[in-house]
């Protein structure tokens, strides 16, 4: 593949994004829900409920500057995406998902990777990074879930593959 | 005699606002660093645990592969030259993963830290648009740019190094990202 860097960062991402729904292809609610490894807190319905937040995060939050409302998250439960998943409903968030995943594409449109933004993480630190660093990280956020995932459906159906 | 265990590592730091090549290699070196972090401080009997099962992976066994994943790729495929594959052989592809021996764990992390010091002489002679064309084990050629490749690398040790969180977690309950 020969693209420009843009291209190439954006496809990779895409590559990734669609890789966690192919992870958790043909899989029932409860074989998402269920908890296989340890940490015990950690399923597939979990990646996908914390990816479809970490997508809202970066694309819709920091990126276009829209409203902190976390998707499950909670100020007493900041772990609510991956830990309460046992009566979750899975069909739901995989279109919170696609939704987030379709909201984060219409927001880079149009923007350049040098495009810089500043934030500040809840333990008060302020940091500024451009939207080219933005790619990264999700690439690597991405790609270290998908670690998890490839763990969590072996062990659920024995099904492997990158 | 004192057993071995895995280097405790201290992985680098890297800019939030960088070119692109700087940006680049600062994350695939955080990640490369990543792995061995993951591993540091355990005996060659803990890092050879399967400790996931049914998945056959160990923390040893994700170095291996990775020592393979370097050579393959920058000294065979860039850099065209003629060295074999470490451990996989035709008969055994997975002979990185399933041929882990405790009492090479030493062995095997100075192989890795050789083809990580390989792999970034042979990528500091390349431009980012540098492409180079290679055969897939199925025949098919095909031709990249060293930029898919640089990103290809961080995608594979970062999703090494997602299995490396769970199997270091289930080895001695450490965590972390």
């Amino acid at each position: 593949m020969l693209a420009s860097e843009r291209e190439h960062l954006q496809n990779y991402l895409d590559h990734l994004r669609e890789t966690l729904l192919w992870k958790c292809a043909g899989l029932t609610g409860d074989e998402l829900r269920r908890r296989a490894v340890p940490p015990p807190s950690m399923s597939l319905l979990g990646l996908v409920r914390h990816l479809a937040d970490v997508e809202r995060v970066w694309f819709l939050e920091r990126v276009d500057g829209q409203p902190d409302e976390p998707y499950w998250k909670t100020a007493e439960n900041w772990d609510a995406d991956f830990d309460d998943v046992d009566d979750a409903d899975a069909e739901a968030a995989f279109a919170r998902y696609g939704e987030a995943v379709a909201a984060a594409r219409e927001v880079v449109a149009g923007r350049q990777l040098d495009e810089t933004y500043t934030s500040t993480n809840r333990r008060g630190d302020t940091f500024t990074y451009d939207l080219r660093w933005v790619h990264f990280h999700m690439i690597q956020e991405y790609a270290r879930h998908l670690g998890h995932a490839d763990v969590l459906r072996e062990q659920v159906d024995g099904t492997t593959g990158a | 005699m004192n057993v071995w265990r895995a280097p405790e590592v201290e992985r680098p730091g890297g800019a939030n606002i960088a070119p692109e090549r700087q940006a680049v290699e600062e994350l695939l070196a955080y990640h490369r660093a990543t792995l061995l972090w993951k591993c540091g401080g355990l005996t060659g009997e803990q890092l050879a645990q399967r400790s996931c099962p049914p998945s056959s992976l160990s923390l040893l066994g994700l170095v291996r592969h990775m020592a393979d994943v370097e050579r393959g790729w920058f000294r065979q495929r860039l850099a065209q030259e003629d060295v074999p594959d470490l451990w996989r052989t035709a008969a055994d592809r997975n002979g990185d993963f399933d041929g882990v021996d405790p009492a090479r764990a030493a062995d095997d992390f100075a192989t890795l830290e050789a083809e990580v010091a390989a792999a970034r002489e042979v990528a500091a002679r390349h431009g980012y648009d540098d492409t180079f064309t290679f055969r897939h084990r199925n025949g098919v050629e095909e031709t990249i740019d060293v930029r898919c490749l640089m990103l290809h690398m961080i995608e594979e040790y970062a999703r090494h190094n997602g299995h490396a969180d769970l199997l270091r977690e289930a080895v001695d309950g450490s965590t972390g990202d």
